[in-house]
């Protein structure tokens, strides 16, 4: 705690997480000089931008561009909800929400299986115990609308990062619902298929960009599925810190699953020496699951969303990826 | 852990299932950091950790595989049950349900699973004693009628948490005839790299 008590930053994030016992103050600090900055430069922009457009609808190149740059905290809710598609859709069925939470009784099994996880999502966010029942709320409702789905565990994360950021229910639910119907349809169905058919695609992509680090990760045996599944499942909600992840989400809010790929292949290329660095499996793991999730290189969330676009990565590729993994998944 | 993480004398793979929240993935981080998390989280997919234990002066490198335990990310997790030599199949001794569900992740393995892998059948949070619902004594036959070992731990207070661990890579230990399928390497210079056990 030495650490904070020096740091102008406190040990909750603005979120309300609280930050880990070994988060790097210092590093943080030197980031956030310069990205303070930027982001008041930011909501200037976009600011400027809301006055001329309030319709959202149609993401051109430079509303594109704004928004890889990050959508300002306080606007993302509503940005969101357009650029998505997800305002348009609450307003062909305003009730639907209402509604669903009408239905009672619940499908026990369900509410049970969301009620185990509730308690279990984000622990270590200090506002959040205050939050659970709206969770259980969008969640519950999400289940009976969708029921190919039900209630997947991952999207508790999901669902309480969107509560989190948009401190509304209902366009939490909304943004679910997008997120699991036309950002990553079938990741979180009774199969998963599309899930198993996109870690085959993500690991033909490291093998193509980085057929180094394929082969050390495959010779130390540690499956693409242990490392990356979550990351897909939760779009790496409850994986990167919370900013990073609020950034990536702008993208997917615009621009679609595209990101996700962009997203988890920048995991491994701005990661490539550690990975290399790893002689075995153990360690490999590690890597993945503590270091690689909170240090500098994602804490640096404007570095992050940079290292993603300075990829070359194409619609058609992971489309014709896609038609061969579904005969071959990981 | 004692013994340097890349000498051993035997690698185990060991699987860790059963029903949502009884608590895999804290067993699991008493065993191998000696860490008990009361603000758990959901485990999304496969985690793995790994760690050696020493025997009768031989090294055992256990690889340990924890899964999700909602149904449908079996789709994903069983795929990691080929070459376990072991699996502890965890209920929650205060949670009835889990407890029933145990036939159905018996099925599971004797799917997916190799023939002759070691189940421990583990009704794990015996520290929450006045919220019991499943009787030991019944828990134990069950077991036996289905020839699964059996113990009862509390990853919360340690409780039978390292013998559960120590029973299941020593039992493969003293059977070799459950370790013919998957990988042991006797150690023999001191820089074996491990390998995986695919």
């Amino acid at each position: 705690m030495d650490a904070t008590a020096s740091s102008k930053f406190s040990d909750v994030d603005e979120y309300g997480f609280k930050r880990g016992d070994h988060f790097d103050y210092n590093n943080y600090s030197k980031f956030m000089d310069g990205y303070l900055k930027t982001l008041t430069r930011r909501r200037m922009k976009w600011e400027a931008i809301l006055q001329q457009n309030t319709d959202l609808t149609q993401v051109d190149a430079k509303l594109k561009r704004y928004i890889r740059k990050g959508i300002p905290g306080p606007y993302r809710p509503d940005v969101w909800m357009k650029i998505s598609g997800a305002a348009a859709a609450q307003r062909r069925s305003p009730d639907l929400f209402r509604n669903l939470l009408r239905t009672e009784p619940f499908d026990k099994e369900i509410s049970d299986s969301i009620s185990i996880d509730l308690p279990r999502t984000f622990p270590d966010n200090i506002h959040f115990d205050m939050k659970k029942q709206r969770l259980y709320n969008i969640l519950i409702a999400y289940a009976h609308h969708n029921r190919d789905v039900g209630y997947c565990q991952g999207l508790n994360y999901i669902a309480g990062l969107l509560l989190i950021v948009t401190d509304d229910e209902e366009k939490s639910f909304w943004l679910l619902k997008h997120i699991v119907e036309n950002i990553v349809p079938q990741y979180h169905s009774h199969n998963m298929a599309n899930l198993l058919r996109d870690l085959a695609v993500f690991r033909e992509l490291v093998i193509r960009r980085i057929p180094a680090v394929n082969r050390h990760v495959d010779n130390l045996g540690l499956p693409y599925p242990v490392i990356a599944s979550k990351w897909f499942i939760c779009i790496f909600a409850e994986v990167l810190p919370v900013e990073t992840v609020l950034r990536i989400w702008d993208c997917v809010f615009a621009e679609g699953y595209k990101i996700v790929f962009r997203a988890a292949l920048t995991m491994f290329v701005t990661h490539k020496n550690a990975i290399l660095g790893c002689d075995d499996i153990a360690a490999l793991a590690n890597l993945f699951r503590d270091t690689m999730i909170q240090d500098n290189i994602v804490t640096d969330c404007h570095g992050f969303v940079e290292a993603m676009f300075s990829l070359r990565l194409k619609r058609s590729e992971l489309e014709s990826l896609r038609k061969v993994a579904v005969l071959n998944p990981a | 852990m004692g013994a340097r993480e890349d000498e051993y004398d035997y690698l185990f793979k060991v699987v860790l299932i059963g029903d949502s929240g009884v608590g895999k993935s804290n067993l699991l981080s008493r065993f191998t950091r000696n860490e008990f998390n009361l603000e758990s989280k959901s485990t999304i997919g496969v985690e793995f950790a790994t760690r050696s234990i020493e025997v009768d002066g031989k090294t055992i490198k256990a690889q340990i595989w924890d899964t999700a335990g909602q149904e449908r990310y079996r789709a994903i997790t069983s795929a990691y049950y080929r070459g376990a030599v072991g699996a502890l199949l965890v209920y929650d001794i205060a949670k009835h349900l889990t407890y029933e569900n145990v036939e159905r992740w018996l099925r599971e393995l004797r799917d997916h699973a190799d023939q002759n892998i070691v189940i421990m059948l583990v009704g794990n949070k015996s520290d929450l004693r006045h919220l019991r619902s499943v009787p030991t004594d019944e828990a134990k036959l069950f077991a036996e009628r289905n020839g699964l070992s059996f113990i009862e731990t509390s990853a919360l207070d340690s409780t039978n948490v390292e013998t559960a661990f120590q029973n299941i890579l020593t039992g493969d230990v003293l059977h070799p005839s459950n370790v013919e399928p998957i990988d042991v390497k006797p150690t023999v210079t001191a820089d074996v790299r491990k390998p995986c056990c695919h």
